[in-house]
């Protein structure tokens, strides 16, 4: 099964500039694992080493906020990840 | 508030919109928004209202109008360089509306004068490039009961989201902390020059509805801006029972200083050095063996630009597999353009095990100031 994520811009060095990419699975934690197969060392900046999602970072999954990675994942959804900016 | 036969004239579009009229322009015209930071999103901010008809308008920024300011920072001219930026932005609104009031306010926000540069403002828009300020600003807001229209960007994307006290998220509700550190400024990372204009725009356009009670706020929703794809997103954010400023049971009840965790323990740990402070040790290592290592940590371009003689340059983002370059050459003295990077410098080398980093207070701005007035960047 495969998702769309969209990969906010601080994020975007691990992705080659990609803005959005193609990942599988069947709840955000396995997403995320399948991202950090292919782009190593970015799940460490949305996780901590609790698994809790970063206090500067925010999931949603079809414009839904995730508050856990269990939380099921569809084919054909779309991922966002955002993250705390502070240029101004 | 009255409007006058000029007013009337220069506001005849707005007066002409059913949902606004003569008494959203009054409403307009006694308004008191301030505007924290006159940088990419502060700039088009402060124009729009300036134009719109907004009474009395403040402006936040210690920092001075740099040439590299200019491809974003649509208040300031060529001329306008190495001037004070609330100063020139304060003439240039002026000269676009001499109708409305413009004060200037030439500090840093800190957690002993946040409330006092608040306190006599309806609205706050926060432009500022860093999260410290950031919180700062945002609990400074909930506590006062001040609604804040926040936006940050970031290379080719931006946010943007609306918060009023005791009905919808606050700042902290979207980011209840921010990462260790600082994320990269516009400086380190870069940012297309109209991107700001966009958020900047859209900021200046909540403050309008908040200010006249027109239209549906960008409460309890963030917006991002893709400025690559050009794609707006909307996403639900809520308020937190747990927020520590607007929640339940809140820890925060004044304002704080808020460094990311590595930054305060730097603050704790690291030397603190004033210009003076580096002068006199840079003269006296001209005639003694090298006691320590001068390291620039900001960006290649902008090292070449201008930089100290004795300087090496490391970018922040390579520092920590780059830690091993001055090993037994003596302790790293860390600056950078305002010294917020070197902070962070020394928290990387601390957390390494380096002892005793130094970095130069105010950075390479305040070397400018107190040591050679020809250093300018």
């Amino acid at each position: 099964m495969s998702c769309t994520v969209h990969i906010p811009s601080p994020l975007r060095s691990y992705t080659a500039g990609a803005s959005r990419v193609q990942a599988g699975g069947r709840t955000l934690e396995e997403v995320l694992a399948s991202l950090e197969i292919r782009f190593a060392g970015m799940r460490f900046r949305m996780i901590d080493e609790q698994d809790r999602i970063r206090p500067h970072i925010r999931l949603y999954v079809n414009g839904q906020e995730a508050n856990a990675l269990s939380m099921p994942v569809g084919a054909g959804d779309t991922i966002h990840v955002i993250c705390a900016l502070s240029g101004g | 508030m009255a409007l006058s036969t000029d007013e009337r004239t220069r506001y005849h579009r707005q007066l002409n919109l059913p949902e606004f009229g003569l008494a959203g322009q009054e409403r307009l015209k006694a308004a008191r928004i301030l505007i924290v930071g006159t940088g990419g999103l502060g700039c088009p901010a402060a124009l729009y209202l300036a134009a719109a008809g907004v009474g009395t308008i403040g402006l936040v920024d210690f920092d001075r109008v740099e040439l590299s300011n200019l491809q974003r920072q649509v208040l300031f001219t060529s001329d306008d360089v190495g001037r004070l930026k609330v100063e020139a932005a304060r003439e240039r609104l002026l000269a676009l509306n001499p109708e409305v009031s413009v004060l200037a306010h030439a500090v840093a926000l800190r957690a002993h004068n946040v409330r006092e540069v608040l306190k006599d403002y309806d609205i706050v828009l926060d432009g500022s490039d860093r999260l410290g300020t950031r919180y700062l600003v945002g609990d400074a807001c909930v506590l006062l009961g001040k609604p804040l229209v926040t936006a940050a960007i970031h290379r080719f994307e931006g946010q943007a989201m609306t918060c009023v006290p005791s009905q919808g998220p606050c700042y902290r509700c979207l980011f209840p902390q921010g990462p260790e550190g600082e994320v990269e400024s516009c400086a380190e990372a870069g940012v297309l020059g109209v991107l700001p204009g966009v958020l900047g725009a859209l900021q200046a356009s909540e403050a309008v509805k908040l200010a006249t009670g027109v239209g549906t706020p960008l409460s309890g929703r963030l917006l991002t801006y893709d400025a690559l794809d050009l794609r707006f997103t909307e996403l639900p954010v809520s308020r937190r029972v747990d927020c520590p400023v607007c929640g339940e049971h809140p820890r925060i009840t004044a304002p704080q200083e808020m460094p990311g965790i590595l930054e305060a323990a730097a603050t704790r740990t690291a030397q603190r050095l004033s210009p003076r402070d580096l002068r006199d040790l840079m003269n006296t290592s001209r005639t003694d063996a090298p006691a320590f290592v001068l390291i620039d940590v900001r960006e290649p371009w902008e090292f070449h630009a201008r930089h100290l003689e004795q300087a090496r340059n490391i970018p922040l983002g390579e520092l920590e597999g780059r830690l091993a370059e001055w090993a037994g050459e003596g302790n790293p003295v860390f600056i950078c353009r305002s010294g917020q990077r070197s902070l962070v410098a020394c928290a990387l080398a601390l957390r390494a095990g380096i002892g005793s980093p130094g970095h130069l207070e105010g950075g390479l701005l305040a070397w400018g100031d107190q040591i050679d007035p020809n250093f300018t960047m």
